[in-house]
Protein backbone atom coordinates (compact mmCIF):
# COMPACT_ATOMS: atom_id res chain seq x y z
CA UNK A 1 0.00 0.00 0.00
CA UNK A 2 1.22 3.46 -0.85
CA UNK A 3 1.14 6.63 1.20
CA UNK A 4 0.02 9.79 -0.55
CA UNK A 5 3.65 10.91 -0.40
CA UNK A 6 6.67 9.27 1.14
CA UNK A 7 7.92 11.96 3.52
CA UNK A 8 6.11 13.82 6.21
CA UNK A 9 5.74 17.41 5.07
CA UNK A 10 7.17 20.32 6.99
CA UNK A 11 5.22 21.44 10.04
CA UNK A 12 4.06 25.00 10.65
CA UNK A 13 2.73 26.86 13.67
CA UNK A 14 0.43 29.62 12.46
CA UNK A 15 -1.51 32.34 14.22
CA UNK A 16 -4.80 32.66 12.42
CA UNK A 17 -8.20 34.30 12.73
CA UNK A 18 -11.34 32.21 12.84
CA UNK A 19 -13.45 32.73 9.70
CA UNK A 20 -16.45 30.66 10.80
CA UNK A 21 -17.36 28.47 13.77
CA UNK A 22 -20.84 27.09 13.31
CA UNK A 23 -22.91 24.36 14.87
CA UNK A 24 -23.59 21.66 12.26
CA UNK A 25 -25.33 19.09 14.46
CA UNK A 26 -26.19 18.64 18.11
CA UNK A 27 -22.92 19.15 20.08
CA UNK A 28 -20.87 19.35 16.86
CA UNK A 29 -19.24 22.38 15.25
CA UNK A 30 -17.37 23.16 12.03
CA UNK A 31 -14.56 25.69 12.32
CA UNK A 32 -12.90 27.36 9.35
CA UNK A 33 -9.65 29.32 9.32
CA UNK A 34 -6.97 30.48 6.90
CA UNK A 35 -3.82 28.33 7.17
CA UNK A 36 -2.08 28.52 3.77
CA UNK A 37 1.04 26.48 4.56
CA UNK A 38 -0.96 23.78 6.35
CA UNK A 39 -3.62 23.66 3.62
CA UNK A 40 -0.90 23.22 1.01
CA UNK A 41 0.76 20.24 2.68
CA UNK A 42 -2.20 18.54 4.35
CA UNK A 43 -2.80 14.85 3.60
CA UNK A 44 -5.90 12.78 4.39
CA UNK A 45 -5.74 11.52 7.97
CA UNK A 46 -3.44 14.27 9.20
CA UNK A 47 -4.35 16.60 12.02
CA UNK A 48 -3.66 20.02 13.49
CA UNK A 49 -2.78 20.85 17.11
CA UNK A 50 -4.73 23.88 18.24
CA UNK A 51 -4.03 26.27 21.10
CA UNK A 52 -7.51 27.36 22.12
CA UNK A 53 -6.85 29.41 25.23
CA UNK A 54 -3.95 31.77 25.84
CA UNK A 55 -4.48 31.49 29.59
CA UNK A 56 -2.24 28.97 31.30
CA UNK A 57 -5.18 27.54 33.28
CA UNK A 58 -5.99 25.36 30.27
CA UNK A 59 -2.47 24.53 29.32
CA UNK A 60 -2.36 22.10 26.45
CA UNK A 61 -3.30 22.27 22.78
CA UNK A 62 -6.05 20.04 21.36
CA UNK A 63 -5.66 17.78 18.31
CA UNK A 64 -8.27 17.86 15.52
CA UNK A 65 -8.27 16.04 12.21
CA UNK A 66 -8.29 18.26 9.14
CA UNK A 67 -11.83 17.85 7.84
CA UNK A 68 -11.47 19.68 4.54
CA UNK A 69 -9.07 21.85 2.59
CA UNK A 70 -10.32 24.58 0.30
CA UNK A 71 -7.69 26.84 -1.23
CA UNK A 72 -5.73 28.34 1.64
CA UNK A 73 -8.36 27.41 4.22
CA UNK A 74 -8.85 24.36 6.38
CA UNK A 75 -11.82 23.25 8.43
CA UNK A 76 -12.05 21.10 11.52
CA UNK A 77 -15.19 19.30 12.66
CA UNK A 78 -15.32 18.86 16.43
CA UNK A 79 -17.56 17.50 19.13
CA UNK A 80 -18.13 19.13 22.51
CA UNK A 81 -16.42 16.68 24.83
CA UNK A 82 -14.73 18.76 27.52
CA UNK A 83 -13.52 22.12 28.71
CA UNK A 84 -11.33 22.72 25.64
CA UNK A 85 -13.99 22.16 23.01
CA UNK A 86 -16.48 24.08 25.16
CA UNK A 87 -14.23 27.17 25.04
CA UNK A 88 -13.59 26.60 21.34
CA UNK A 89 -17.31 26.52 20.58
CA UNK A 90 -17.71 29.99 22.11
CA UNK A 91 -15.03 31.61 19.94
CA UNK A 92 -16.24 33.90 17.17
CA UNK A 93 -15.15 35.11 13.78
CA UNK A 94 -11.96 37.13 14.14
CA UNK A 95 -10.79 35.42 17.34
CA UNK A 96 -7.23 34.12 17.23
CA UNK A 97 -6.02 30.53 17.32
CA UNK A 98 -2.55 29.00 17.14
CA UNK A 99 -2.76 26.15 14.65
CA UNK A 100 0.16 23.73 14.23
CA UNK A 101 0.28 21.24 11.40
CA UNK A 102 0.00 19.27 9.31
CA UNK A 103 0.86 16.46 11.74
CA UNK A 104 0.98 12.69 11.69
CA UNK A 105 0.93 10.14 8.89
CA UNK A 106 -1.82 9.61 6.33
CA UNK A 107 -4.05 6.89 4.93
CA UNK A 108 -2.56 4.63 2.26
CA UNK A 109 -4.25 3.48 -0.93
CA UNK A 110 -3.64 -0.09 -2.14
CA UNK A 111 -3.38 -0.67 -5.91
CA UNK A 112 -6.65 -1.43 -7.69
CA UNK A 113 -8.73 -0.52 -4.65
CA UNK A 114 -12.44 -1.19 -5.35
CA UNK A 115 -14.30 -0.12 -3.34
CA UNK A 116 -13.02 1.88 -0.37
CA UNK A 117 -15.27 1.47 2.65
CA UNK A 118 -15.02 4.38 5.09
CA UNK A 119 -16.58 3.72 8.48
CA UNK A 120 -17.11 6.58 10.91
CA UNK A 121 -18.57 6.45 14.38
CA UNK A 122 -19.76 9.81 15.74
CA UNK A 123 -17.21 12.56 15.18
CA UNK A 124 -14.83 9.89 13.85
CA UNK A 125 -16.21 10.44 10.39
CA UNK A 126 -14.40 13.80 10.45
CA UNK A 127 -11.09 11.93 10.07
CA UNK A 128 -12.30 10.23 6.90
CA UNK A 129 -13.82 13.07 4.88
CA UNK A 130 -10.60 14.37 3.33
CA UNK A 131 -9.65 10.81 2.44
CA UNK A 132 -13.04 10.10 0.88
CA UNK A 133 -12.70 13.26 -1.20
CA UNK A 134 -9.21 12.25 -2.37
CA UNK A 135 -10.40 8.74 -3.25
CA UNK A 136 -13.30 10.10 -5.27
CA UNK A 137 -10.93 12.41 -7.15
CA UNK A 138 -8.87 9.34 -8.03
CA UNK A 139 -12.08 7.73 -9.29
CA UNK A 140 -12.19 5.11 -6.55
CA UNK A 141 -15.70 3.87 -5.76
CA UNK A 142 -16.35 4.67 -2.11
CA UNK A 143 -18.94 3.49 0.40
CA UNK A 144 -19.51 5.70 3.44
CA UNK A 145 -20.85 4.09 6.62
CA UNK A 146 -21.87 6.82 9.03
CA UNK A 147 -22.90 5.92 12.57
CA UNK A 148 -24.42 8.27 15.10
CA UNK A 149 -26.23 8.26 18.43
CA UNK A 150 -29.31 9.78 16.81
CA UNK A 151 -30.49 11.83 13.83
CA UNK A 152 -29.72 15.12 15.60
CA UNK A 153 -26.04 14.24 15.84
CA UNK A 154 -25.66 12.83 12.36
CA UNK A 155 -22.66 14.31 10.53
CA UNK A 156 -21.26 14.77 7.03
CA UNK A 157 -23.85 12.76 5.12
CA UNK A 158 -24.58 15.68 2.78
CA UNK A 159 -20.86 16.25 2.21
CA UNK A 160 -20.28 12.58 1.42
CA UNK A 161 -23.25 12.37 -0.93
CA UNK A 162 -22.01 15.56 -2.62
CA UNK A 163 -18.89 13.70 -3.78
CA UNK A 164 -20.84 10.62 -4.85
CA UNK A 165 -20.02 8.44 -1.87
CA UNK A 166 -22.65 5.73 -1.43
CA UNK A 167 -23.73 6.42 2.16
CA UNK A 168 -25.25 4.02 4.68
CA UNK A 169 -26.58 5.60 7.85
CA UNK A 170 -27.05 3.96 11.22
CA UNK A 171 -28.22 5.38 14.53
CA UNK A 172 -28.22 3.89 18.00
CA UNK A 173 -31.85 4.89 18.55
CA UNK A 174 -33.08 4.11 15.03
CA UNK A 175 -34.21 7.69 14.42
CA UNK A 176 -32.69 7.48 10.94
CA UNK A 177 -31.16 4.66 8.88
CA UNK A 178 -30.26 1.27 10.32
CA UNK A 179 -31.29 0.89 13.97
CA UNK A 180 -28.05 -0.20 15.59
CA UNK A 181 -24.30 0.12 15.30
CA UNK A 182 -22.37 1.14 12.22
CA UNK A 183 -20.35 -2.06 12.60
CA UNK A 184 -23.53 -4.08 11.97
CA UNK A 185 -23.92 -2.30 8.63
CA UNK A 186 -20.29 -3.10 7.86
CA UNK A 187 -20.90 -6.80 8.52
CA UNK A 188 -24.03 -6.78 6.34
CA UNK A 189 -22.06 -5.31 3.44
CA UNK A 190 -19.15 -7.72 3.82
CA UNK A 191 -21.66 -10.63 3.93
CA UNK A 192 -22.83 -9.70 0.43
CA UNK A 193 -19.68 -9.18 -1.65
CA UNK A 194 -21.52 -9.75 -4.96
CA UNK A 195 -24.33 -7.31 -4.20
CA UNK A 196 -21.85 -4.59 -3.22
CA UNK A 197 -19.30 -5.56 -5.88
CA UNK A 198 -16.46 -5.94 -3.39
CA UNK A 199 -13.68 -6.71 -5.89
CA UNK A 200 -10.68 -5.50 -3.93
CA UNK A 201 -12.03 -3.68 -0.88
CA UNK A 202 -10.23 -1.90 1.94
CA UNK A 203 -11.71 -0.46 5.12
CA UNK A 204 -10.81 2.90 6.66
CA UNK A 205 -12.32 3.60 10.08
CA UNK A 206 -12.32 6.14 12.86
CA UNK A 207 -14.50 6.40 15.94
CA UNK A 208 -14.80 5.36 19.58
CA UNK A 209 -12.35 2.77 20.88
CA UNK A 210 -14.98 0.04 21.20
CA UNK A 211 -16.17 0.59 17.64
CA UNK A 212 -12.64 0.40 16.24
CA UNK A 213 -12.02 -2.77 18.15
CA UNK A 214 -15.19 -4.23 16.62
CA UNK A 215 -14.10 -3.09 13.14
CA UNK A 216 -10.72 -4.78 13.66
CA UNK A 217 -12.46 -8.05 14.57
CA UNK A 218 -14.81 -7.88 11.58
CA UNK A 219 -12.00 -7.07 9.16
CA UNK A 220 -10.06 -10.08 10.42
CA UNK A 221 -13.08 -12.34 9.96
CA UNK A 222 -13.69 -11.17 6.38
CA UNK A 223 -9.96 -10.71 5.60
CA UNK A 224 -10.28 -7.14 4.41
CA UNK A 225 -7.20 -4.90 4.80
CA UNK A 226 -8.09 -2.17 7.25
CA UNK A 227 -6.56 1.07 8.42
CA UNK A 228 -7.70 2.71 11.62
CA UNK A 229 -7.23 6.36 12.59
CA UNK A 230 -6.53 6.21 16.31
CA UNK A 231 -7.17 8.94 18.85
CA UNK A 232 -5.68 9.55 22.26
CA UNK A 233 -5.07 12.30 24.77
CA UNK A 234 -2.17 14.26 23.36
CA UNK A 235 0.50 16.42 24.90
CA UNK A 236 2.98 17.85 22.41
CA UNK A 237 1.90 16.25 19.09
CA UNK A 238 5.58 16.61 18.16
CA UNK A 239 6.60 13.11 19.17
CA UNK A 240 8.53 14.07 22.28
CA UNK A 241 6.22 13.67 25.28
CA UNK A 242 5.27 10.05 24.50
CA UNK A 243 1.86 10.65 26.04
CA UNK A 244 -0.38 9.59 23.13
CA UNK A 245 0.87 6.07 22.51
CA UNK A 246 -0.90 3.06 21.03
CA UNK A 247 0.11 -0.58 21.61
CA UNK A 248 1.55 -1.98 18.38
CA UNK A 249 2.63 -5.54 17.56
CA UNK A 250 6.31 -6.08 16.74
CA UNK A 251 7.69 -8.76 14.36
CA UNK A 252 9.24 -10.70 17.26
CA UNK A 253 5.77 -11.39 18.68
CA UNK A 254 6.00 -8.70 21.32
CA UNK A 255 4.70 -5.17 21.29
CA UNK A 256 5.87 -1.59 21.57
CA UNK A 257 4.18 1.70 22.31
CA UNK A 258 4.07 3.86 19.20
CA UNK A 259 3.08 7.51 19.12
CA UNK A 260 -0.36 8.31 17.69
CA UNK A 261 0.98 11.79 16.79
CA UNK A 262 4.01 10.58 14.84
CA UNK A 263 3.86 6.91 13.76
CA UNK A 264 0.05 7.38 13.59
CA UNK A 265 -2.70 8.40 13.75
CA UNK A 266 -3.29 5.82 10.98
CA UNK A 267 -2.29 2.25 11.84
CA UNK A 268 -2.92 -1.05 10.09
CA UNK A 269 -5.66 -2.76 12.02
CA UNK A 270 -3.66 -6.00 12.16
CA UNK A 271 -0.82 -4.27 14.02
CA UNK A 272 -2.87 -2.97 16.92
CA UNK A 273 -2.87 -4.85 20.21
CA UNK A 274 -6.27 -4.29 21.86
CA UNK B 1 25.67 41.55 17.70
CA UNK B 2 25.89 44.98 19.27
CA UNK B 3 29.01 45.23 21.38
CA UNK B 4 27.04 46.92 24.16
CA UNK B 5 24.38 44.25 24.30
CA UNK B 6 24.42 42.26 27.54
CA UNK B 7 26.30 38.99 27.79
CA UNK B 8 24.12 35.92 28.06
CA UNK B 9 27.08 33.56 28.22
CA UNK B 10 26.89 31.19 31.15
CA UNK B 11 28.94 28.43 32.70
CA UNK B 12 27.38 25.62 34.66
CA UNK B 13 30.40 23.84 36.11
CA UNK B 14 32.55 23.38 33.01
CA UNK B 15 29.61 23.39 30.59
CA UNK B 16 29.93 26.54 28.50
CA UNK B 17 26.68 27.87 27.08
CA UNK B 18 26.16 30.91 24.88
CA UNK B 19 22.95 31.64 26.74
CA UNK B 20 21.43 30.27 29.94
CA UNK B 21 18.40 28.53 28.44
CA UNK B 22 18.23 24.78 27.87
CA UNK B 23 15.44 22.41 27.01
CA UNK B 24 14.44 20.05 29.81
CA UNK B 25 14.74 16.28 29.58
CA UNK B 26 11.71 14.48 28.16
CA UNK B 27 10.20 17.61 26.64
CA UNK B 28 12.38 18.04 23.57
CA UNK B 29 13.03 14.47 22.43
CA UNK B 30 16.39 14.06 20.78
CA UNK B 31 16.32 17.49 19.11
CA UNK B 32 15.37 16.55 15.55
CA UNK B 33 11.64 16.59 16.39
CA UNK B 34 11.71 20.38 16.66
CA UNK B 35 13.81 21.05 13.55
CA UNK B 36 10.92 22.71 11.71
CA UNK B 37 10.55 25.29 14.47
CA UNK B 38 13.91 25.84 16.10
CA UNK B 39 17.54 26.20 15.08
CA UNK B 40 19.10 24.12 17.82
CA UNK B 41 22.24 26.25 17.62
CA UNK B 42 20.33 29.10 19.22
CA UNK B 43 19.76 27.15 22.45
CA UNK B 44 22.09 27.33 25.43
CA UNK B 45 22.06 23.53 25.66
CA UNK B 46 19.70 20.62 25.27
CA UNK B 47 19.01 17.81 27.72
CA UNK B 48 17.83 14.67 25.97
CA UNK B 49 15.09 12.28 27.06
CA UNK B 50 16.10 9.99 29.92
CA UNK B 51 18.22 7.04 28.81
CA UNK B 52 18.55 3.65 30.45
CA UNK B 53 20.98 0.77 29.88
CA UNK B 54 18.47 -1.19 27.77
CA UNK B 55 15.37 0.06 25.88
CA UNK B 56 12.34 0.53 28.11
CA UNK B 57 8.78 0.05 26.80
CA UNK B 58 7.18 2.60 29.14
CA UNK B 59 3.87 2.50 30.99
CA UNK B 60 0.47 1.46 29.58
CA UNK B 61 -2.01 4.10 28.41
CA UNK B 62 -3.42 6.51 29.61
CA UNK B 63 -0.18 8.30 30.28
CA UNK B 64 -1.08 11.97 30.49
CA UNK B 65 -3.85 14.20 31.82
CA UNK B 66 -4.33 17.95 31.82
CA UNK B 67 -4.85 19.58 35.22
CA UNK B 68 -5.38 23.24 36.13
CA UNK B 69 -2.32 25.16 34.83
CA UNK B 70 -0.44 21.94 34.42
CA UNK B 71 -0.35 18.33 33.32
CA UNK B 72 0.32 14.94 34.83
CA UNK B 73 2.45 12.36 33.11
CA UNK B 74 3.32 8.76 33.82
CA UNK B 75 5.31 7.86 30.71
CA UNK B 76 7.53 5.44 32.57
CA UNK B 77 10.74 6.47 30.82
CA UNK B 78 10.02 4.85 27.46
CA UNK B 79 13.35 5.19 25.67
CA UNK B 80 15.57 3.59 23.05
CA UNK B 81 18.34 2.56 25.46
CA UNK B 82 21.89 3.89 25.62
CA UNK B 83 23.30 1.87 22.68
CA UNK B 84 20.58 3.00 20.28
CA UNK B 85 20.93 6.52 21.59
CA UNK B 86 24.64 6.63 20.79
CA UNK B 87 24.22 4.93 17.43
CA UNK B 88 21.00 6.49 16.12
CA UNK B 89 20.19 9.69 18.01
CA UNK B 90 23.50 11.28 18.96
CA UNK B 91 24.89 11.64 15.39
CA UNK B 92 22.13 14.16 14.58
CA UNK B 93 22.91 16.19 17.68
CA UNK B 94 26.62 16.26 16.78
CA UNK B 95 25.68 18.53 13.85
CA UNK B 96 25.12 21.36 16.30
CA UNK B 97 27.49 23.43 18.39
CA UNK B 98 25.48 23.32 21.61
CA UNK B 99 26.28 21.16 24.63
CA UNK B 100 24.26 17.95 24.69
CA UNK B 101 23.46 16.84 28.21
CA UNK B 102 22.32 13.24 28.57
CA UNK B 103 19.76 12.45 31.25
CA UNK B 104 20.25 8.93 32.60
CA UNK B 105 18.12 6.72 34.79
CA UNK B 106 17.97 3.20 36.13
CA UNK B 107 16.33 0.88 38.59
CA UNK B 108 19.58 -0.16 40.24
CA UNK B 109 22.85 1.62 40.97
CA UNK B 110 24.74 -0.69 38.60
CA UNK B 111 22.51 0.39 35.71
CA UNK B 112 23.43 4.04 36.26
CA UNK B 113 27.11 3.04 36.30
CA UNK B 114 26.74 1.02 33.11
CA UNK B 115 25.08 3.85 31.19
CA UNK B 116 27.66 6.31 32.47
CA UNK B 117 30.54 4.11 31.34
CA UNK B 118 29.07 3.94 27.85
CA UNK B 119 28.57 7.69 27.61
CA UNK B 120 31.92 8.62 29.13
CA UNK B 121 34.30 9.47 26.32
CA UNK B 122 31.56 9.35 23.70
CA UNK B 123 32.03 12.21 21.27
CA UNK B 124 29.19 14.71 21.51
CA UNK B 125 28.22 14.18 25.13
CA UNK B 126 28.90 17.37 27.12
CA UNK B 127 27.55 16.30 30.49
CA UNK B 128 25.43 13.77 32.34
CA UNK B 129 22.26 14.60 34.21
CA UNK B 130 21.53 11.98 36.82
CA UNK B 131 17.79 11.42 37.10
CA UNK B 132 17.14 10.41 40.70
CA UNK B 133 13.69 11.88 40.63
CA UNK B 134 11.45 10.13 38.10
CA UNK B 135 8.22 9.54 40.04
CA UNK B 136 6.85 6.93 37.65
CA UNK B 137 9.10 3.96 38.31
CA UNK B 138 8.32 1.26 40.80
CA UNK B 139 11.94 1.01 41.82
CA UNK B 140 14.96 3.18 41.10
CA UNK B 141 14.37 6.72 39.87
CA UNK B 142 12.85 8.77 42.63
CA UNK B 143 13.54 6.22 45.33
CA UNK B 144 17.20 7.30 45.18
CA UNK B 145 16.31 10.98 45.24
CA UNK B 146 14.19 10.98 48.38
CA UNK B 147 16.91 9.47 50.56
CA UNK B 148 20.07 11.47 51.24
CA UNK B 149 22.22 8.38 51.91
CA UNK B 150 21.15 6.69 48.68
CA UNK B 151 21.66 9.96 46.80
CA UNK B 152 25.20 10.24 48.15
CA UNK B 153 25.96 6.62 47.33
CA UNK B 154 24.63 6.86 43.76
CA UNK B 155 26.25 10.20 42.91
CA UNK B 156 29.52 8.99 44.37
CA UNK B 157 29.40 5.76 42.33
CA UNK B 158 28.64 7.55 39.06
CA UNK B 159 31.22 10.25 39.85
CA UNK B 160 33.90 7.56 39.87
CA UNK B 161 32.90 6.39 36.40
CA UNK B 162 33.23 9.67 34.57
CA UNK B 163 35.11 12.94 34.34
CA UNK B 164 32.18 14.54 32.48
CA UNK B 165 30.35 17.31 34.30
CA UNK B 166 27.76 15.63 36.47
CA UNK B 167 24.39 17.26 37.13
CA UNK B 168 21.89 15.74 39.53
CA UNK B 169 18.18 16.26 38.93
CA UNK B 170 16.42 16.53 42.25
CA UNK B 171 12.95 15.45 43.30
CA UNK B 172 10.66 17.97 44.99
CA UNK B 173 8.84 15.10 46.69
CA UNK B 174 10.91 15.41 49.86
CA UNK B 175 10.59 17.06 53.26
CA UNK B 176 13.76 19.15 52.94
CA UNK B 177 15.34 19.40 49.52
CA UNK B 178 18.47 21.09 50.89
CA UNK B 179 19.44 17.85 52.62
CA UNK B 180 19.38 15.94 49.33
CA UNK B 181 21.10 18.83 47.52
CA UNK B 182 23.91 18.82 50.08
CA UNK B 183 24.30 15.05 49.80
CA UNK B 184 24.62 15.30 46.01
CA UNK B 185 27.12 18.15 46.25
CA UNK B 186 29.21 16.33 48.87
CA UNK B 187 29.32 13.24 46.65
CA UNK B 188 30.81 15.21 43.78
CA UNK B 189 27.94 16.64 41.74
CA UNK B 190 28.97 19.62 39.60
CA UNK B 191 25.49 21.12 39.41
CA UNK B 192 21.88 20.56 40.38
CA UNK B 193 18.76 20.50 38.21
CA UNK B 194 15.89 21.79 40.33
CA UNK B 195 13.15 20.45 40.11
CA UNK B 196 11.66 17.32 38.55
CA UNK B 197 7.88 16.82 38.64
CA UNK B 198 5.71 16.68 41.74
CA UNK B 199 3.83 13.48 42.43
CA UNK B 200 0.12 14.00 41.82
CA UNK B 201 -3.08 12.40 40.60
CA UNK B 202 -6.43 13.14 38.98
CA UNK B 203 -9.70 11.19 38.93
CA UNK B 204 -12.49 10.84 36.38
CA UNK B 205 -15.56 11.25 38.58
CA UNK B 206 -17.88 9.64 36.02
CA UNK B 207 -16.03 6.33 36.03
CA UNK B 208 -14.27 6.81 39.41
CA UNK B 209 -11.14 5.66 37.67
CA UNK B 210 -7.78 7.44 37.83
CA UNK B 211 -7.03 9.64 34.82
CA UNK B 212 -3.69 7.83 34.54
CA UNK B 213 -3.35 4.06 34.25
CA UNK B 214 -0.40 4.34 36.65
CA UNK B 215 -2.81 6.08 39.09
CA UNK B 216 -0.19 8.68 40.06
CA UNK B 217 2.05 10.77 37.83
CA UNK B 218 4.38 13.73 37.74
CA UNK B 219 2.86 17.22 37.74
CA UNK B 220 4.52 19.85 35.56
CA UNK B 221 3.64 23.22 34.10
CA UNK B 222 2.90 26.65 35.59
CA UNK B 223 1.12 25.04 38.55
CA UNK B 224 4.48 23.99 40.05
CA UNK B 225 6.50 27.15 39.41
CA UNK B 226 6.16 28.70 42.88
CA UNK B 227 7.38 25.46 44.46
CA UNK B 228 10.30 25.16 42.05
CA UNK B 229 11.28 28.75 42.69
CA UNK B 230 11.18 28.27 46.46
CA UNK B 231 13.38 25.19 46.19
CA UNK B 232 15.94 26.94 43.97
CA UNK B 233 16.10 29.74 46.54
CA UNK B 234 16.54 27.30 49.44
CA UNK B 235 19.29 25.38 47.68
CA UNK B 236 21.05 28.56 46.53
CA UNK B 237 21.35 29.52 50.17
CA UNK B 238 22.68 26.13 51.22
CA UNK B 239 24.86 24.64 48.50
CA UNK B 240 27.57 26.34 46.49
CA UNK B 241 27.39 24.42 43.19
CA UNK B 242 25.44 25.93 40.27
CA UNK B 243 21.71 25.40 39.93
CA UNK B 244 19.71 24.91 36.75
CA UNK B 245 16.21 26.11 37.58
CA UNK B 246 13.16 24.47 36.03
CA UNK B 247 9.51 23.90 36.75
CA UNK B 248 6.71 25.65 34.90
CA UNK B 249 8.80 28.19 33.00
CA UNK B 250 6.56 29.46 30.19
CA UNK B 251 7.76 33.02 29.66
CA UNK B 252 10.70 35.38 30.00
CA UNK B 253 9.37 36.66 33.32
CA UNK B 254 9.23 33.14 34.73
CA UNK B 255 12.86 32.58 33.73
CA UNK B 256 13.99 35.91 35.22
CA UNK B 257 12.45 34.93 38.56
CA UNK B 258 14.55 31.78 38.61
CA UNK B 259 17.79 33.71 37.96
CA UNK B 260 16.97 36.15 40.74
CA UNK B 261 16.28 33.21 43.08
CA UNK B 262 19.73 31.80 42.35
CA UNK B 263 19.65 29.69 39.20
CA UNK B 264 22.68 30.04 36.89
CA UNK B 265 20.69 28.64 33.99
CA UNK B 266 17.12 27.56 33.35
CA UNK B 267 15.45 24.72 31.49
CA UNK B 268 12.21 25.04 29.56
CA UNK B 269 10.07 21.91 29.75
CA UNK B 270 6.32 21.60 29.43
CA UNK B 271 6.19 24.96 27.58
CA UNK B 272 7.73 23.15 24.59
CA UNK B 273 4.52 21.14 24.26
CA UNK B 274 2.46 24.30 23.89
CA UNK B 275 4.80 26.65 22.07
CA UNK B 276 7.64 25.04 20.12
CA UNK B 277 9.44 28.38 19.99
CA UNK B 278 9.20 28.95 23.76
CA UNK B 279 12.95 28.56 24.49
CA UNK B 280 13.88 31.06 21.77
CA UNK B 281 11.21 33.53 22.86
CA UNK B 282 12.59 33.28 26.40
CA UNK B 283 16.20 33.82 25.25
CA UNK B 284 15.16 36.97 23.35
CA UNK B 285 13.14 38.10 26.36
CA UNK B 286 16.05 37.68 28.78
CA UNK B 287 18.29 39.78 26.55
CA UNK B 288 15.62 42.46 26.39
CA UNK B 289 15.16 42.43 30.18
CA UNK B 290 18.89 42.82 30.79
CA UNK B 291 19.06 45.71 28.32
CA UNK B 292 16.03 47.45 29.79
CA UNK B 293 17.42 47.16 33.29
CA UNK B 294 21.01 48.10 32.45
CA UNK B 295 22.38 44.73 33.54
CA UNK B 296 25.54 43.86 31.62
CA UNK B 297 25.57 40.09 32.12
CA UNK B 298 23.23 37.34 33.15
CA UNK B 299 25.65 36.43 35.95
CA UNK B 300 24.88 39.72 37.68
CA UNK B 301 21.25 38.71 37.98
CA UNK B 302 21.89 35.30 39.55
CA UNK B 303 20.91 35.24 43.22
CA UNK B 304 20.16 38.97 43.24
CA UNK B 305 17.00 38.61 45.31
CA UNK B 306 16.50 41.65 47.55
CA UNK B 307 15.28 40.57 50.95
Amino acid sequence: MQPYISDQPKKFDLVTKILANEQVAQDHYLLRCVCPEIAEGALPGQFVHVLISFESAMLLRRPFTIYSVEGDQITILYQLIGAGTEVLSHLSCGDLLHVMGPLGNSFRIPPNLDPAIVVGGGAGIASLMLHAAALRKLGVRTLGLVGSVNAARLLTVVDLEGIDVETHISTDDGSVGHHGFVTEVLTQILEQPQVHELHNPAIYACGPHGMLRAVAKISRTYRVPTQLAMENRMGCAMGVCLGCVCKIRTPDGGFEYQRVCTEGPVFDSEDIVW
Amino acid sequence: MDKNSPSLETHVASIRMKNPVMTASGTFGYGNEYADFIDLNQLGATVVKGITNVPWPGNPMQRIAETPSGMLNAIGLQNVGVDNFIEKKLPYLRNFEIPVIVNICGERLEEYEEVTEKLDGTHGVAAIELNISCPNLHCGGMSFGVDSKLTHQLVNAVREKTALPLLVKLSPNVTDITVIASAAADAGADGLSVINTLLGMAIDIKTRRPMLENVTGGLSGPAIKPIALRMVWQIYNTVKIPIIGMGGIMTRDDAIEFFIAGASAVAVGTANFVNPRAPLDIIDGIREYLEQNGITSIGALVGSLQT
